[in-house]
């Protein structure tokens, strides 16, 4: 017998990629600032994904890009994240590294 | 008659009169004196006579009870003389002195001893009526008893005391004479003068001598119960036939025509008879026929209390017998009756554990309709729902189907036509609303206004929370796009337009959620044009947001051999269109279109991924057990495989040769697979169409989490009460079950041996 796929209505769901290759689980890493999944979108929007990116930093912490932006923006930041107070420099994603 | 002993009691009494009327004056002048200030009927001759023995003696044998059997009448000559002693004890009655009292006695006393010969003529013709049940002994009787009491009744010479001593003692003597036999009869008798709804039957008419005859024997007064129940027997009697199970037109006013035309010349006959003009009737009507106008929306209002439930099945066709209710419930309080007998008819008829949740919600909806004609303000209705709710929470699912439009039976819950209205805000009241009106008092704590809305608004507005509605929505939502398997952009459209009708009941916040489906929908379409640019592929993914679809049947498949390749292939050019995110597969959701290439045919089939998963573990080895299939796709339920199995073996293209043995059939086999094909046809079962997981479903996975914490409680305090747990929860983070999910949950614990309950109070089952 040869079994032959014509058509595949497949479902998915698309992840962050934050870098953390540990695809275990259901696991639903949050924001650091807003407590919403990446997957969900900042309190400020309603569409998530593109529309709500988000931004990592070069100390290792993801945030959506909004809630940071907004973040950075109060002078009680001090420029820094908020997770561990360091200066906060976004990191060049390594895209490359992600699909090699 | 008189022994010697009473003619000398008469005697002396007259002398005592006589000293005191003469005041001791010489012969009679004294009383001569006062014959002159007012009567001028005692003149000497009588003066004579007054102390003639025979006076007193005259006198009581003249009003001496005859025997009208026997006895001859009394002689009419004799009457002349017997005024004259009447006058004279008239006369003397109107003296200050108690002896008068004595000689009623006398003569009452005289009629009691003779009443036998009345009782013995009322025995004779009741038990002729009781033989017979002919109505006619009993107006006969009447007749006799008539005859009595002429023939014993005092003249009218005698003036009032004695023929009102008379009167009592007659009337009492025969009531007490007469017993329930006669009172049914007489009853039937006043029944019988009726005008009969039957225009055959003509009603006996009894004529205005016979209302005197009644009102003479005192029956009138002593039996006004009676005859007024007859009566409101009558109107019973006719409501019912008229009106029971004629609902199409309003019944109140033919009734209020049948009572005036009918029943009010009757009442004229019986309580209007002292009247000489119409205003004197009206005036004397206008009580009595307003009890028997109350009677009559009272019977109406039974009536339809106790018909309540189908006439709700009947509408639209059943709209009079609603207007009749709500007009004789203003004037009958009979609210809470009409909500017991319709909850009573909703257990019985409605509730049971076989009706289906569409035929409830339809005569649900016809409720809501009947109510909003009955009780505009809603208190019944939410009174009627409460149990509905409670009981069958999978109306919702029922209702959110029907908005959706996806419901087999095709016709809508709702009208058309019906403007569609947002959801009120169901907590607020806004006392600035000139409409404000205060809750009607029956209506209870739990009880929320609901002002003039639509069907769905109302339905809604039941359950204690919108955003039930939401998440059944959603989940439907979910499933019905998962279904699109073609690329289909049309499908989703309509589903957007229903959500955009949608957003108006519920408004947009509550459905941003559906949106961002929908945008999943078009962005996953949009997704793949690109990836099959770059690479073509025959795997089309719907690629979902997951935090805004509902939570999805999990499943921990992994699609074997070529599947396995495709799913990586289209990962990997995903990932390069979309570097910052990856894909994720749902493995077990989806449609898998195959074509089967067997040494003796071809075969094109749509099928679930695991049968697509098994049949590609077949086309490397053709004899395989069900565990090691099990084994080579992961993971996956005993049952699930089977029926995966079973559907190859439905298509001719596996055959169970022994029990969880499976094998390829190359070759056909003749006259058939074991099982009749015809089976794969049958229809889909809500599990086919459903891998996204019910409500129901997801408030128990999120119960399990608090279950640690009840078990935490339960191990501490002993036994608690559902209520006390649910807020002992609301400590618990995150926790946001309703009481009534909170006893689901305990009750499913319960059926697994986890915990026990008794008068209330929940507690764990010793391990
Ligand atoms: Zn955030
Ligand atoms: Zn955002
Ligand atoms: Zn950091």
């Amino acid at each position: 017998m040869k079994v032959t796929v014509k058509h595949w209505h497949a479902v998915a769901q698309w992840r962050w990629d934050t870098g953390n290759e540990d695809d275990s689980g259901d696991g639903d890493d949050v924001c650091g600032i807003c407590r919403v999944a990446y997957e969900g979108c900042c309190p400020a929007c309603k569409v998530p994904g593109d529309d709500c990116p988000l931004i990592w930093g070069e100390c290792s912490h993801v945030f959506h890009m909004h809630c940071l932006l907004k973040w950075i923006g109060t002078a009680a930041s001090k420029q820094q994240c908020p997770m561990d107070r360091r200066t906060w420099v976004t990191a060049e994603r390594k895209v490359a590294k992600t699909h090699s | 008659m008189a022994t010697d002993a009473l003619k000398a009691q008469v005697r002396s009494k007259w002398q005592d009169a006589f000293k005191r009327i003469n005041s001791n004056n010489p012969g009679i002048t004294g009383l001569m004196a006062f014959s002159e200030v007012g009567h001028a009927v005692v003149h000497e001759e009588t003066t004579q006579h007054l102390f003639s023995k025979q006076s007193w003696s005259h006198t009581l044998a003249f009003v001496k009870p005859i025997n009208i059997k026997e006895d001859p009448p009394p002689k009419r000559a004799d009457i002349t003389t017997a005024r004259r002693d009447f006058e004279v004890v008239n006369y003397c009655r109107r003296l200050p002195s108690d002896w008068c009292l004595d000689d009623d006695y006398m003569f009452s006393d005289e009629i009691r001893q003779k009443f036998y010969l009345v009782r013995e003529d009322i025995d004779s013709y009741l038990s002729d009526y009781e033989l017979s049940k002919d109505l006619s002994h009993i107006s006969r009787l009447i007749l006799r008893l008539k005859e009595w009491y002429d023939a014993w009744t005092p003249p009218e010479e005698l003036g009032a005391t004695i023929r009102n001593a008379f009167v009592l003692v007659f009337q009492t003597q025969l009531y007490s004479s007469l017993g329930p036999t006669f009172v049914k009869g007489f009853k039937d008798l006043i029944a019988s003068t009726f005008p009969s709804s039957d225009p055959d039957i003509p009603s006996q008419t009894l004529d205005a001598s016979t209302w005197v005859i009644f009102e003479t024997l005192g029956f009138l007064d002593r039996y006004e119960n009676i005859i007024a129940s007859a009566g409101y027997e009558h109107i019973e009697a006719h409501v019912l036939e008229a009106c029971a199970g004629q609902w199409e037109t309003p019944m109140m006013d033919t009734l209020r025509t049948w009572m005036s035309e009918k029943v009010v010349p009757w009442l004229l006959l019986m309580y209007g008879r002292d009247a000489n003009t119409t205003d004197e009737a009206r005036a004397l009507l206008s009580t009595i026929g307003s009890r028997f106008d109350f009677h009559v929306a009272k019977t109406l209002c039974d009536l339809r209390t106790r018909e309540i439930f189908d006439i709700i099945v009947d509408y639209p066709d059943s709209a009079g017998a609603l207007q009749d209710l709500k007009e004789c419930l203003q004037r009958v309080d009979q609210r809470g009756a009409l909500v017991k007998s319709l909850r009573k008819a909703n257990r019985k008829r409605l509730l049971h554990p076989g009706a289906e949740t569409r035929l409830i919600l339809t005569q649900y909806v016809a409720t809501i309709k009947c109510l909003r004609i009955v009780d505009p303000p809603g208190v019944l209705l939410f009174k009627v729902a409460d149990p509905i709710r409670r009981e069958r929470p999978d109306t919702i699912r029922c209702i959110v189907s029907n908005l959706v439009g996806d419901d087999d039976s095709g016709d809508s819950l709702v009208d058309e036509s019906e403007p569609i209205v947002p959801l009120q805000q169901a907590d607020t009241e806004d006392y600035t609303d000139p409409n404000w009106e205060p809750e009607p008092v029956d209506a209870g704590p739990d009880f929320r206004t609901n002002k003039p809305s639509d069907v769905i608004s109302t339905l809604v507005s039941i359950y204690d929370s919108r955003d039930l509605f939401v998440k059944e929505l959603q989940v439907l939502l979910a499933q019905r796009l998962l279904a699109i398997t073609d690329d289909s952009t049309e499908k989703v459209e309509k589903e957007r337009r229903n959500i955009e009708i949608l957003k108006i009941r519920f408004g947009e916040a509550a459905l941003q959620v559906c949106e961002v489906m929908l945008k999943d929908m078009t962005d996953s379409k949009r997704i793949d044009g690109h990836v099959q640019s770059q690479k073509a592929s025959i795997v089309h993914p719907t690629i979902i947001s997951r935090q805004f679809w509902p939570m999805l049947e999990s499943s921990e498949i992994v699609m074997p051999g070529q599947f396995q390749i495709l799913q990586d292939q289209y990962a990997k050019e995903f990932s390069t269109f979309k570097p910052d995110k990856r894909l994720r597969w749902l493995p077990h959701l989806g449609t898998v279109h195959l074509e089967l290439q067997l040494e003796d045919r071809m075969l094109e089939v749509d099928v679930p991924p695991l049968e697509a998963a098994f049949i590609e573990l077949f086309s490397e080895k053709n004899i395989r057990t069900i565990d090691e299939l099990i084994n080579a796709v992961g993971s996956v339920d005993k049952s699930a495989a089977f029926k995966a199995l079973l559907a190859w073996v439905d298509l001719g293209v596996l055959k169970e040769d022994e029990p969880g043995t499976f094998r390829l059939l190359e070759v056909a086999e003749e006259a058939g697979p074991a099982r009749d094909s015809s089976s794969r046809i049958a229809p889909t079962t809500e599990q086919d169409l459903a891998p996204v997981t019910s409500l129901q479903q997801q408030q128990a996975e999120q119960m399990k989490v608090y279950w640690k914490f009840i078990e935490g409680m339960l191990t501490n305090l002993g036994q608690l009460p559902l209520d006390r747990i649910q807020t002992m929860l609301r400590f618990a983070p995150g926790y946001d079950q309703t009481i009534e999910q909170l006893a689901g949950f305990m009750e499913a614990a319960r059926r697994e041996g986890l915990v026990g309950v008794k008068d209330g109070l929940w507690k764990l089952t010793p391990r």
